[in-house]
């Protein structure tokens, strides 16, 4: 077993890298005409259609991200609505890791548009935190500049602009639009991030969390609305007078999420960014004959590509922790679900739940022409999990199951009595609550 | 060799409890029969009968939704076929 894979690389310092309204730039980037009209993104899972990323000139009139679609061009008649492409965004996004990944091994995405880079022990190589810095955004500018197809001039760090002139509403969508934040765990590079201006970077000396932190916004904090509306409340706007309160007063407050704002407040905690393990995903893809819009069809080709998926020899042996389904539509547009699993696994219907839940509620807005399915991240399949999961077969295969067999008889005859068990549905249906559900001894 | 119905074991098999009942025929405390555990309770949930397999032994029972003082939630049920308490997870 490769232990790298079961262990990923870590970084206690970090580099937050943002691009706000990334999937709205990469659209203005295949369509110029955005940059000087206002725009905005439809939502690409929502069952309404609503906005979900709007530009600078858009939000100059009102128009905001959740509005419906009859609400913004109420506001904005004028307004460009585009139709999201997700696998597009997908695309140009993990082009950006690629590029964060050859200035650092530690990357760890954290939502589409922003990512964290681990810099621990790349002072070597770049010199100081500036340096690292440089690099990074050197990376940036020009994976965004090559792969969008962007003159490369506006993406040009411009420190010495006054921030005026940063500040139109065209400038604002055309200037470079990146953030780096450095600082010793991901919070604090997160925070250093949304203080840097466009193009720029925020560091955070060594030492100097706690007095950076302390004069920042409870904003940045993970809070939901009804918490923030609450420390408002309390009299509670910076994160100085947040870790300023006992923790145990705030902890009574909000329960285990204040201790954890608590902590992040007072630099007490300092998240490490964990690379990502990079497995070679492995995918199946069908070309129909002619394009299809029938659920049923979709459902029944996704479950073949499933299994021709798992029957792949690259799989035997790990189970599917991230699927992804993605498909070609008329007209180039695109569709896109992805899913983690909680338990991994190698079972064709456990890994389709997910996707046929989705298709259901989010299905492609066109004819499909082609349909991809990916297993883009496995867990190990030797762990104790691995045993008790419906996938004896890949287990059978890595010869696994003789030693399981060996190891139940010899508990067995170690305790008298045997100690593992299944549980099984007898009536789930029952009525009876103690006649659903059985436990029956395991016997591999 | 045993056959698969010996191997099974029922999950969530009620306890036999005692329970101390209020005016209305409603819980006020219960006492574990085995463990001899006393608590009290402190609201009432719903309250259903279920009443099935007449056509073999039959089964009537009165299911009272408890939640105790200090915590926990369980369904207390009277098999009113014996009189007999029992609690059971929901």
């Amino acid at each position: 077993m490769d232990r790298s894979l079961s262990h990923p690389p870590t970084s206690s310092q970090a580099v937050c890298v943002w691009i706000p309204l990334f999937g709205l730039r990469c659209e203005a980037a295949r369509r110029p005409e955005l940059a000087s009209q206002p725009g905005a993104l439809l939502a690409p899972d929502a069952s309404r259609r609503v906005v979900w990323q709007v530009s600078p000139l858009a939000r100059q009139v009102g128009v905001r991200p959740g509005m419906t679609v009859s609400q913004a061009i109420g506001l904005c008649p004028a307004l460009v609505l585009c139709e999201p492409d997700p696998v597009h965004y997908d695309e140009r996004f993990a082009q950006l890791l690629a590029a964060l990944a050859r200035v650092s091994p530690v990357v760890e995405p954290a939502e589409l548009g922003m990512a964290y880079v681990g810099t621990d022990g790349l002072e070597g190589l770049y010199g100081g935190p500036e340096g690292i810095v440089e690099a990074i955004k050197c990376g940036v500018r020009n994976e965004m500049s090559a792969e969008c197809g962007m003159r490369s001039a506006e993406f040009d760090v411009r420190p010495s602009m006054p921030h005026a002139e940063l500040n139109t509403p065209h400038s604002a969508f055309r200037t470079p639009h990146f953030r780096v934040g450095w600082g010793k765990g991901k919070f604090v590079a997160w925070v250093a991030a949304t203080r840097a201006k466009p193009g720029g970077a925020f560091i955070v000396p060594p030492g100097e969390e706690g007095v950076f932190l302390a004069s920042q916004p409870v904003a940045v904090l993970p809070l939901d609305s009804d918490a923030h509306r609450r420390l408002r409340l309390l009299g509670l706007r910076t994160l100085g007078r947040l870790a300023a309160l006992p923790e145990e007063a705030i902890v009574s407050q909000f329960g285990r999420a204040g201790r954890r704002w608590w902590r992040l407040a007072a630099g007490a905690t300092a998240d490490p960014v964990v690379g990502r393990v990079l497995p070679e995903p492995i995918s199946a893809s069908l070309t129909f004959f002619t394009p299809v819009a029938d659920r049923e069809m979709l459902v029944l080709a996704l479950e073949r590509l499933i299994e021709r998926a798992l029957r792949h020899p690259r799989r035997t042996g790990w189970r599917v922790q991230a699927v992804r389904a993605r498909a070609e539509l008329e007209h180039a547009a695109s569709w896109l679900a992805a899913a983690t699993l909680k338990d991994p696994s190698a079972d064709r219907d456990h890994i389709a739940a997910p996707l046929k839940t989705r298709l259901a509620q989010v299905p492609p807005a066109g004819a499909v022409e082609r349909l991809v399915v990916e297993f883009t991240a496995f867990a190990p399949g030797t762990t104790e999990l691995q045993l008790f999961a419906r996938d004896a077969g890949a287990a059978a295969r890595a010869g696994r199951l003789r030693a399981l067999r060996s190891a139940v008889q010899e508990i067995t005859l170690r305790l008298k009595r045997p100690m593992l068990h299944h549980i099984i549905a007898v009536q789930p249906w029952s009525r009876l609550p103690e006649r659903r559900y059985a436990l029956i001894d395991f016997e591999p | 060799m045993r056959n698969g119905t010996d191997r099974l074991r029922a999950l969530n098999v009620p306890q036999r409890v005692e329970v101390e009942l209020d005016a209305n025929g409603l819980p006020i405390g219960m006492q574990d029969a085995g463990s001899g555990i006393r608590r009290s309770v402190e609201a009432i949930g719903e309250v259903w009968r279920i009443d099935d397999e007449w056509w073999r032994q039959p089964i009537s029972r009165r299911c009272i939704e408890v939640i105790f003082d200090g915590g926990g939630r369980v369904v207390l049920f009277e098999d009113l076929t014996t009189g007999e308490w029992w609690m059971q997870k929901p």
